[in-house]
């Protein structure tokens, strides 16, 4: 039941939000089909930022046992806010990067 | 293909993932697989895991779940000894295993029945340490009582160290229903298969 309720919710304002984009505010398929695209690379950024930050955190708190002889758990390299921050990182750099090609791209010589 | 096409196609692996995750039973169907039904038979021992204990000396929820699960065995005649384990906690200045077992003395559990391992760290020092306290008692047969998903590597863990192991699962038959406990339950398997991942590659298991 409960399932059901949030994908129905979640289903009727994606709808709306479509007819507000395609209706109201006039926007393109090519649009959102590009940015569905860029979603899709937040998203993979972000789970690749995330198992970097996993794979490093490991590794200093083995080499910290290793090194000083003293426990701590690897548990807590699974803490949620690991993968909220990776979102952050990931949402970050993307915008850097979309920023720096805008920024970079050659001012046009006008119409021709 | 590019390294941008590479990312969108992971991104988008991770949005499939997590719809499979949260609104089918999945998360379910793989606990099922990846864990080892209880076989509730008399044994030597009750053996009873640590699943933490936070600063102000508070039993964590799987801990206490674990205990009384430990305790409602030892209640049923199940063994004549009722082991916890669960190391100090340096800001509380109490172990876990201390806690529980004042908590199984509240429930009637006889102190002379009662026996601690305070000292282990790990699953594998678990089973070492709790050998070391357990064997020289003559004790070999135990009922192993941990949550469903950490059972099949303590179960191994304990048949290293010299154990004949019956699994005593707290949470076997429990179903995540809500996306929300579906995506908690991955979390777990997710854990405990990187934990199964790191003892294998250790030579521990």
């Amino acid at each position: 039941m409960e399932p059901a309720f949030i994908l129905m919710i979640v289903s009727l304002t994606s709808l709306a939000l479509l007819l507000l984009g395609v209706k109201g505010l006039h926007l393109t398929r090519a649009g959102l089909g590009l940015v569905l695209r860029k979603v899709c690379e937040s998203i993979g950024l972000t789970l690749v930022v995330f198992l970097v930050n996993l794979a490093i955190g490991i590794l200093v708190i083995l080499a910290w046992r290793s090194l000083t002889g003293r426990f701590v758990s690897l548990y807590i390299t699974s803490d949620s806010t690991v993968l909220i921050l990776s979102l952050l990182q990931a949402l970050s750099f993307q915008a850097w990067r979309e920023g720096s090609r805008h920024h970079h791209r050659p001012e046009s010589g006008g119409c021709t | 293909m590019n390294g941008s096409r590479l990312i969108q196609s992971l991104g988008l692996g991770a949005v499939v993932a997590f719809f499979l995750v949260s609104f089918t039973p999945l998360p379910n169907v793989l606990n099922r697989w990846a864990g080892v039904p209880s076989q509730l038979e008399p044994a030597e021992a009750i053996v009873v895991l640590a699943a933490g204990m936070d600063e102000h000396g508070e039993l964590s929820d799987r801990s206490l779940q674990r205990a009384i699960h430990g305790i409602v065995l030892f209640q049923r005649g199940f063994a004549p000894l009722l082991v916890f384990s669960g190391p100090v906690q340096r800001q509380a200045g109490v172990d876990e295993a201390g806690v529980r077992a004042e908590m199984a003395r509240l429930f009637g559990v006889p102190p002379l029945a009662l026996l601690t391992v305070a000292t282990a760290l790990t699953t594998r020092e678990e089973a070492l340490h709790t050998a070391k306290l357990l064997q020289p008692r003559g004790v070999t047969r135990i009922l192993l009582v941990t949550s469903y998903d950490h059972m099949r590597r303590s179960r191994l863990l304990f048949e290293k160290a010299g154990f004949q192991v019956q699994p005593a699962a707290v949470d076997d038959l429990s179903e995540a229903k809500k996306p929300e406990s579906r995506l908690q339950l991955m979390r777990q398997l997710a854990q405990e298969f990187c934990a199964r991942t790191y003892y294998r590659l250790a030579g521990y298991l």
